[in-house]
């Protein structure tokens, strides 16, 4: 029990938000529409960066599934109460976030998984450059969970929220270089584009993979940058769903 | 002697408004309930019921006062009490994607509960609630009265030794809501304590073995239906609507109470016929009957328990 942390329960609630989730294929399916429209728009016009693109949707892909927890932990708190059954019950709070956030995982990952076999068709990668991405990847679905369900439980009514969620999604997962070369941005804004968690995953991937070759500097950059988010975010996360169980 | 069930001393919650006054939700409420038994907290919307029972269910800190739980802090030990709880949340509703079989399986694994266990309890709750029929359809698909089943099916198996249930019937048929009830008497008699708010009188009186009248805020009054209504001064009570005029003449009979523009006078047997004759003169019609838990409420709120 660390930091007096329980997470008894976690795997039940887990199930329970896969379940949730996997009830409808169409529904789950639409999460990877934007990634599928870009990188057919980047195959069009820029053939020759459509392997960068593909890694760039699996980071979006990881993205998205924190802004689509924005929304359910939003509806189940504002819509149907069901935090408090949970939250006034042995479950822990941490328990509650986790487990919706690898069940969030655990149901969109074909939306991630989808990307692999495309990679693997335009740019052939080996086992540790896969391994590589696999850590990115996850880093940005935990820093993009941690801001969802933090986000998620500071407003009084779903119509407000989502157009925040579409906000960061937008600002977070299309501004930055995700779909496109960190190179094709002035050298000015690298600095702030390898602090973003999206920017500097998909920087990472695309080094490791040979696509598009960064200083050590800038990859020592990315990979502190989004391995700090993840950890703080991770405990800001953990923090808040223990705070924000009990209304002051 | 052990702990009460549930002890609150002076619990004060008091709310910041933005740019507003202060809004006082709860004014030192102070109440205890006993195990094993079944008590409501009765009042007007936005009497305060709610907060109390989100504060007791640990899910709402209080500004001042101490709420016990088993003889533990619900205040600065809410894990020690959320193991002994289990909650309806008002207007909660359950996972629309999920079967009441699968929304109760998953909440009793989630509170740490075997998978045989869960199962068996699982399948106990849904058949207690008349849910049987319905057991494996999503629950989007369900009516509003079934899905408010489900939630209360969902905690009724927890078995957890103190329940909260905040408005538990409400949107409920009158079928669904005696099956409720039921359910709720006999978890009390199997030894689990219930504490519930509602604003319907006959669910009060139908179900609990004690109930608080919750105004502004504080707690106005406690007992059981029936003492509180033998506190209203008489046995039957006359009706008269539009009695206005009469009110002086009929408050000679025994204490009145007014609601709207009618008039109620709660009087014994042996004043029935002048009263009668009273209204009849004055082209008025009126109702008798026993007194009820509405009366009551009238003489300690002063107003009706409709009434915002």
């Amino acid at each position: 029990m660390a930091f007096g942390l329980r997470w008894s329960g976690t795997a039940a609630f887990l199930f329970t938000e896969v379940r949730l989730q996997i009830h409808d294929l169409l529904a789950l399916s639409t999460a990877t529409l934007v990634q599928a429209v870009l990188v057919v728009f980047v195959a069009v016009l820029a053939p020759d960066l459509l392997a960068f693109a593909l890694v760039g949707a699996m980071a979006y892909s990881a993205f998205l599934i924190g802004q689509r927890l924005l929304n359910e932990a939003a509806y189940l708190r504002i819509d149907q109460r069901l935090n408090e059954l949970y939250h006034a019950s042995p479950m822990s709070p941490e328990a509650y976030f986790v487990g919706m956030a690898t069940g969030m995982l655990v149901a969109y990952a074909p939306t991630v998984l989808v990307f692999v076999p495309l990679v693997q068709l335009v740019h052939p990668l080996g086992p540790l450059e896969w391994g590589v991405i696999a850590a990115v990847v996850l880093a940005v679905w935990v820093v993009s969970s941690a801001l969802g369900y933090v986000i998620s439980t500071l407003f009084k009514d779903m119509k407000t929220i989502w157009p925040y969620s579409s906000l960061l999604t937008n600002l977070l997962g299309i501004v930055p270089p995700v779909f496109y070369p960190i190179g094709l941005l002035p050298a000015d804004v690298h600095v702030i584009a390898l602090l973003v968690p999206t920017s500097a995953a998909t920087a990472i991937a695309a080094h490791v993979a040979g696509l598009e070759p960064i200083s050590g500097d800038a990859l020592a950059l990315a990979g502190a940058a989004l391995s700090l988010q993840a950890v703080v975010l991770l405990f800001v996360g953990i923090y808040w769903a223990r705070r924000s169980a009990r209304e002051a | 002697m052990a702990d009460p069930a549930l002890r609150a001393e002076g619990v004060r919650k008091t709310y910041a408004t933005r740019g507003g006054p202060a809004v006082e939700a709860l004014r030192g409420v102070s109440l205890s309930v006993r195990r094993g038994e079944r008590v409501a907290l009765l009042g007007r919307n936005g009497a305060g019921k709610t907060t109390f029972l989100r504060i007791a269910s640990t899910l709402l800190i209080p500004t001042a006062g101490t709420v016990e739980v088993f003889g533990r802090d619900a205040v600065s030990s809410p894990e020690a009490v959320r193991p002994l709880i289990a909650v309806v949340p008002q207007e909660g509703k359950p996972f629309f994607h999920l079967t009441p079989r699968e929304q109760v399986y998953c909440y009793l694994r989630a509170r740490g509960a075997g998978r045989d266990d869960a199962t068996a309890r699982t399948e106990e709750a849904l058949e207690r609630m008349g849910l049987d029929e319905v057991a494996d359809r999503l629950s989007i698909t369900l009516s509003g009265g079934q899905k408010q089943r489900v939630m209360v099916a969902t905690v009724l198996a927890t078995r957890a030794p103190l329940l909260f249930l905040d408005e538990p019937t409400i949107g409920l048929d009158p079928f669904a809501r005696r099956a409720v009830w039921e359910s709720l008497r006999r978890l009390t008699a199997a030894g689990s304590t219930i504490l519930l708010t509602t604003h319907y009188l006959d669910e009060a009186e139908a179900l609990s073995q004690r109930l608080f009248i919750v105004e502004q805020g504080r707690i106005l009054v406690e007992g059981s239906a029936e003492e509180l209504k033998r506190e209203v001064g008489g046995t039957l009570r006359v009706s008269i609507p539009g009695g206005d005029a009469l009110r002086e003449e009929l408050a000679s009979f025994g204490p009145t109470v007014e609601d709207g523009g009618s008039v109620t006078v709660i009087t014994g047997p042996e004043r029935i016929n002048e009263i009668m004759g009273l209204s009849v003169r004055a082209g008025l019609s009126a109702t008798v009957g026993p007194v009820t838990l509405e009366e009551a409420f009238l003489r300690v709120v002063g107003r009706s328990i409709d009434e915002d």
